[in-house]
């Protein structure tokens, strides 16, 4: 595993890289990924999630469907009618994308800065927590997620989403998901060397004939109205087709505006109020 | 399977609960397969590229999380703003010109208090954890429009009732009472409007895309129907004729803005599509029907007694109507993945607020 990894990438192997800024993340490369679902279950079962029902979807071999409160790596099976580039089949126009998806951990977060109780964190890790002791199960991150991860468990009242595993974080280990990843499709490490790494394998897979390939939210340059993710992805179609926004937004760089037209539509009804009771002051008597 | 129950398969005399998801609470006694998947039948082969390599989705699967309030948080929309406008006027008329008018002062706290009440009590129930809503109040968060709004609620609710109980003039309890009034009418006025900015700061693509026009609905909405509210009491016919004209204004104002809501949004067709079909449609439709109709009824000449209630009855109807309208529409919309990405490649997501989209697609 290491040896193709120091390979890919041309970088120390995980094990051996310095933490430098502190900042760690994942960088998932979809073009590896084979859709075992270690990565589910070394989820489920470190951190001890219960399941969510077990049931047949009819979604490929996606019985999972969607990231939620218990289910915090999600395998994505996509079935395409095109040939990866450079690629030729043997059954027509065909071709799998696989893809492990997590929470962003954005650099700007919606569910953290929605957040009402302080409930959600910013660890040392730079890692987006939900602690839940101080949580009160309010719902307003689950729409503030411009990537539909973060939910709320029905019976247990409380939101809950991918910690980057806290707990190994602070015993210095890597996140259970990215242990278990037979190919190392998910990368985990310091983030400025998954940046690097990422650039790397990109501009590999270009020279290999993977045009369609692109990194997606590797940085601020590159996922703006995010500022960038901790867990950012390589891809090789349109975001759409992974479940993934195009071009997705904080809510709060975006809500100045709804400030300021909410602060005129309060002007307007206390003026409205005052017009009432002046306008017919004349008539007064009765 | 059977060791534990609880979905997570770990037999306690091996295993110790104490993983970062281990507290997580499941029912002991659930069947695991209740209900079947959530997910609606297939009617076509599910494999199959439905939307064309045009406008592709993850097998129709919504890209976003859908609201996970209950009917509570609508339902205080509407309590909540007809608290703050009733506040809003009852301090008005205490400043502007209270001679003779003490009774609507008295029944505007009244309808601010009796809704700063039931607000409260609604939003704590729509709690995942109702025991913690103290912990809206840990921090002061300003860029949370639920925090905030926690914050005003907490100074109107109190003031209100407070103002309502002091309500007769006159003496050291009337000044304070008198005070509470105006502070409730103050922090009246966001709590008609915060309710707008807290669905606004979302990325449900219609509430995005609606969030210029949104404040001026839930406001106006809110002035109907606390006017509406009162118009269902007994008043002066001065009172009466106050509360008249606060009731056309807020059901015009409200017919304006919720026509502009529907521009605003309609930018992107798939974002507004929400606003006109199924039941938030309908409740859109049903709210300008029953608004419009209260205002009608307030223009139209007579004075008689049935024709106020009747408009009350309307205007309060219509106010509802509006915001689980709005909830509704927001619902439809999250669950919709081409709403979010049709409003994203027309340059209405990140770009429009950095200037710059964000790469989302392969170089060419």
């Amino acid at each position: 595993m290491s040896v193709f990894e120091s390979e890919r990438t041309g970088l120390p192997q995980r094990e051996e890289a310095t933490p430098g800024s502190g900042r760690v993340g994942f960088f998932t490369d979809t073009t590896v990924c084979i859709g075992c679902k270690a990565c589910e279950v070394a989820c489920k079962e470190w951190n001890q999630l219960p399941d969510d029902g077990m049931f047949f979807t009819g979604m490929s071999y996606d019985n999972t469907v969607a990231l939620g409160a218990s289910t915090w790596r999600h395998v994505e099976f996509i079935e395409r009618p095109v040939p990866l580039g450079g690629q030729i089949t043997g059954a027509g126009n065909f071709s799998w994308l696989l893809m492990s998806d997590v929470c962003k951990h954005c650099q700007r977060a919606g569910c953290l800065e929605n957040c009402p109780t302080g409930a959600i964190v910013r660890t040392e890790f730079d890692t987006v927590y939900v602690q839940p002791d101080v949580c009160n199960g309010c719902g307003y991150c689950i729409v503030g997620c411009p990537f539909g991860v973060i939910d709320r468990r029905e019976e247990d009242g409380r939101a809950w989403k991918c910690t980057m595993c806290y707990d190994r974080l602070k015993d210095d280990m890597t996140p259970a998901c990215a242990k278990a990843c037979p190919t190392d499709s998910i990368q985990f490490g310091d983030l400025d060397q998954l940046q690097e790494a990422a650039r790397i394998r990109l501009q590999t897979l270009h020279e290999r004939g993977v045009s369609e390939a692109y990194l997606y939210g590797v940085d601020q340059a590159n996922q703006p109205g995010t500022e960038g993710l901790n867990a950012f992805f390589l891809l090789v179609d349109r975001p759409e087709v992974y479940n993934l926004p195009p071009d997705p937004v904080v809510p709060s760089k975006k809500v100045g505006a709804a400030w300021a037209s909410m602060v005129l539509a309060a002007a307007g009804m206390a003026a409205a109020a005052f017009a009432a009771v002046l306008a017919g002051r004349d008539e007064k008597p009765q | 399977m059977s060791s534990s129950g609880d979905g997570r398969n770990v037999d306690p005399s091996l295993g110790v609960l104490e993983g970062e998801g281990a507290e997580q609470a499941t029912p002991s006694d659930r069947v695991v397969t209740k209900g079947g998947p959530p997910l609606e039948v297939w009617d076509r082969m599910p494999s199959s590229d439905g939307g064309g390599r045009d406008d592709p989705t993850y097998f129709d699967r919504p890209v976003l999380k859908r609201p996970v309030w209950k009917w509570y948080v609508p339902a205080y929309f509407a309590v909540g703003g007809a608290a703050g406008a009733a506040a809003a006027l009852g301090a008005a008329a205490q400043l502007a010109d209270r001679r003779g008018l003490d009774g609507l002062i008295r029944r505007c706290r009244w309808v601010a208090a009796a809704g700063g009440a039931v607000g409260t009590v609604l939003l704590i129930a729509d709690l995942g954890k109702p025991g913690r809503f103290l912990n809206m109040l840990r921090v002061v968060r300003p860029s949370s429009p639920m925090n905030v709004g926690s914050w005003v609620l907490a100074i109107v609710a109190p003031a209100a009732a407070g103002s309502a109980a002091l309500s007769r003039p006159g003496g050291i309890t009337g000044f304070a009472g008198d005070l509470s009034g105006l502070m409730s009418g103050a922090a009246g006025l966001p709590l008609a409007g915060y309710t707008a900015v807290l669905v606004a700061n979302t990325a449900v693509p219609v509430w995005q895309g609606a969030r210029r026009t949104a404040p001026p609905v839930f406001v106006a909405s809110a002035m109907s129907a606390a006017a509406s509210l009162l118009q269902l009491m007994k008043l002066t016919d001065r009172e009466e004729r106050i509360v008249r004209r606060f009731a056309v204004m807020g059901a015009a104002a409200d017919l304006a803005s919720e026509f502009a809501l529907e521009r605003e949004a309609g930018r992107v067709e798939r974002v507004a599509k929400s606003l006109h079909e199924g039941r938030s449609g309908a409740l859109l439709t049903a709210s300008k029907s029953l608004i419009a109709g209260s205002l009608v009824m307030n223009l139209a000449p007579g004075r008689w007694r049935w024709k106020r209630v009747l408009a009350g009855i309307l205007g309060a109807l219509g106010a509802v109507a509006v915001k689980f309208g709005i909830m509704e529409a927001g619902t439809a919309s999250a669950a919709d993945p081409r709403a979010t990405f049709h409003q994203q490649r027309a340059g209405l997501g990140g770009a429009e607020a950095t200037g710059r989209p964000a790469v989302a697609a392969p170089p060419n």
